[in-house]
């Protein structure tokens, strides 16, 4: 191509370009709005008393920010909310406490000690069985994978029924225990998968270049695999603590006293029939999204790949 | 330090055979190559060494103590890779110590050990760097060094030079010598590269398909191949081969119009018979002056600097000759070639095996 000829290549690529620029921006910003939208609302409507919540036009910035409805949150263990007492409140104020309340920090509590003994213990077992299925070549290794991932084929509600007597014949209903046990069944499978295509992903070489080095497979998979998959297993960590954080209806259906329910139950629970307070379940959502997303900024700098880069020749 | 022996290892993946009734007997100190094309199990074979592959069939022996259902990690063994295998989150320092960390190494120890091993490699200087800011020459000297820190019975390499560039080759191929005569460890080698094989070599192992095709010093394995397909992988160019048979007289090799003398001492009595002629291209003197065995044509000149290689149309074959850089060849020169009878290689056109030896 001439000179001039590359000129005019440039000048017509050039708003070619920044078209395209402007599209993807667009689009961009439509997905943002559309995933971040109703966190916003819930955030803004959070910080509003009921009536301006309810008010037409919405109020999408609050007009007179309150913490009342955190206030109503962390102080509900303190009041008894009776039958007699329940009206105290103004539904139309920040401060109205539907009945169960003072459910709500027990209940987070219970979530979040469900979510770390799912997190790890899912790691612990997943790491293991995925080691072996990826890297040790052994006798039915296929038929291991395949079982595995078959029991994620069976949608979870068909196991409702089976896994409530399951339960209840372990003299575990009512217990996190259950839940852990259950939560468990659902994200080892998943996290045996991810942490498969991982481990296959390191090359061989390393491996070989481990068990050479004197490593048992133990040590190659704690000196060798541990340290070059630290974004899967961050990964994995999350996926199982928001698994077990956001799960409903097993919740449901084993737990039915505060010493065991999560909080999307007792959350759930505030609809109630006659009244919803808004502000106050909105307070609870925002209350409910603040650790995963605490875990996500945390571990964003470990969520990164090139870890292996200079391993081998690329 | 360790003889190791295979008695009748066979390896198998399903209804594939790797390796197949493999038996071979590498002396204590030797420098063993095992060379051939790829997919020829010379790999599959240093792994089973290694410990790294279970196998099917058979022993492995280092010295007098039975290894095969050894673990690697207890096997005393050190390797090398193509593509180095380097720890990417440890430092260099770190990767030459590893072996010996987990083998509960003092500090001091370690830290000796890892900088001599650094210093008789010329990468004292990188001891704090990691892997991705070395390059590939540098990457495999910290290879080398991970090994050679812990004195290991057998030292096994998986094409270690195969990402190197030229020049790079040839210096690392001489550090790897010295390393083996320095060490005197048994050294398992495994290329496709003949060049190296024939300059690290005591012994090479010819492998193809899963099966052992020879055993010999470089010497033994260039000049007395014991079939065909061993005679074509060594050299560069390629042995020349004719198809045709032994004349009656047991001393004449005969395709169509051409014939060739022999070695009748080779071929006495073998009047008849199939067979293939192979001639290596430095065997086949161009224009002599003295009586030509045979006349040809020169089809095609390449020119090496060095050295040129000659392609010359005899009848219907054409043979590439090596000949010097001075000589002067246009296309369509007449050429009279003259060959040395005790040079030549004959096959047995059905089974490819060698007749007899060659000198």
């Amino acid at each position: 191509m001439t000179a001039p000829a590359l000129a005019s290549a440039s000048r017509i690529k050039l708003p070619r370009s920044l078209g395209r620029g402007a599209i993807l921006a667009l689009f961009s910003a439509l997905l943002v709005l559309y995933v971040a939208g109703p966190v916003g609302w819930l955030v803004s409507s959070s910080l509003q008393a009921e009536s301006e919540i309810t008010a037409v036009p919405p109020n999408w910035v609050p007009p007179h920010p309150t913490l009342g409805n955190f206030e109503a949150i962390f102080g509900a263990g303190k009041r008894t909310v009776t039958y007699e007492n329940r009206w105290r409140g103004d539904a139309a104020t920040s401060r109205f406490l539907p009945s169960g309340a003072e459910n709500l920090l027990p209940s987070l509590w219970n979530s979040f000690t469900v979510g770390v003994w799912v997190a790890l213990l899912n790691l612990i077992v997943s790491i293991t069985a995925a080691y072996a299925i990826a890297v040790i070549h052994f006798r039915g290794r296929q038929t291991a994978l395949y079982a595995i991932l078959v029991t994620r084929v069976i949608p979870d509600i068909a196991l409702i029924v089976p896994l409530f007597l399951l339960v209840r014949n372990l003299d575990l209903i009512n217990t996190r225990l259950s839940l852990v046990i259950t939560y468990l069944a659902v994200t080892i499978p998943f996290t045996i998968f991810i942490l498969i295509s991982y481990f296959e992903q390191i090359p061989r070489d390393l491996y070989r270049a481990a068990r050479a080095d004197g490593c048992s497979h133990v040590q190659a998979l704690a000196h060798v695999y541990l340290p070059l998959s630290l974004p899967a297993l961050v990964a994995s960590l999350m996926f199982a603590f928001l698994t077990s954080w956001n799960e409903f209806i097993f919740a449901l259906i084993l737990t039915q006293n505060i010493a065991s329910q999560t909080l999307p139950i007792v959350i759930s629970g505030f609809v109630m029939d006659f009244t919803t307070s808004f502000s106050f379940v909105n307070a609870a959502g925002v209350i409910a999204i603040v650790p995963p997303v605490v875990l996500a900024i945390v571990f964003e700098r470990y969520i990164v790949s090139g870890l292996t880069a200079g391993a081998v020749k690329g | 330090m360790a003889r190791i022996r295979c008695e009748g290892v066979t390896k198998n993946y399903g209804a594939v055979t790797a390796v197949s009734h493999l038996t071979l007997d590498i002396a204590d100190r030797e420098f063993m190559v095992f060379l051939g094309p790829s997919g020829c199990g010379k790999t599959t074979t240093l792994n089973i060494i290694a410990g790294l592959e279970q196998i099917s069939e058979g022993d492995i022996w280092f010295d007098d103590t039975r290894v095969t259902l050894v673990p690697p990690h207890r096997r005393e063994i050190a390797m090398v890779f193509q593509s180095y295998a380097l720890y990417p989150q440890k430092t260099v320092f770190e990767n030459i110590a590893f072996g010996l960390r987990l083998r509960g190494a003092g500090k001091a120890e370690i830290s000796a050990k890892v900088t001599a091993a650094a210093e008789e490699l010329e990468i004292a200087h990188l001891l704090t760097r990691r892997p991705h800011q070395l390059s590939g020459g540098q990457r495999q000297r910290v290879a080398l060094g991970r090994a050679l820190v812990r004195h290991p019975t057998v030292f096994l390499m998986d094409e270690p030079l195969s990402n190197l560039d030229a020049a790079l080759r040839v210096s690392m191929r001489m550090l790897i010598k010295k390393l083996h005569r320095s060490m005197g460890t048994t050294f398992i080698y495994v290329t496709h590269d003949q060049a190296e094989a024939m300059t690290l070599a005591d012994r090479i192992t010819v492998m193809h398909n899963g099966v052992v095709q020879q055993v010999d010093t470089p010497d033994g394995i260039y000049n007395r191949p014991v079939n065909r397909f061993v005679a074509a992988f060594l050299g560069s160019p390629q042995m020349n081969f004719i198809d045709g048979e032994i004349a009656d007289d047991g001393a004449t090799f005969v395709h169509g119009a051409l014939r060739v003398k022999l070695d009748a001492a080779r071929t006495d009595g073998q009047g008849g018979r199939k067979v293939v002629l192979g001639v290596r291209p430095e065997d086949v003197e161009v224009g002599s002056g003295g009586p030509a065995d045979l006349a040809g044509q020169v089809a095609l000149v390449s020119p090496l600097g060095s050295e040129q290689h000659v392609n010359v149309q005899v009848g219907d074959v054409e043979l590439i000759v090596r000949a010097p850089k001075e000589a002067r060849f246009a296309i369509g020169d007449q050429l009279g070639l003259s060959i040395d009878p005790r040079r030549l290689h004959v096959f047995d056109a059905a089974s490819d095996q060698a007749l007899a030896a060659s000198p």
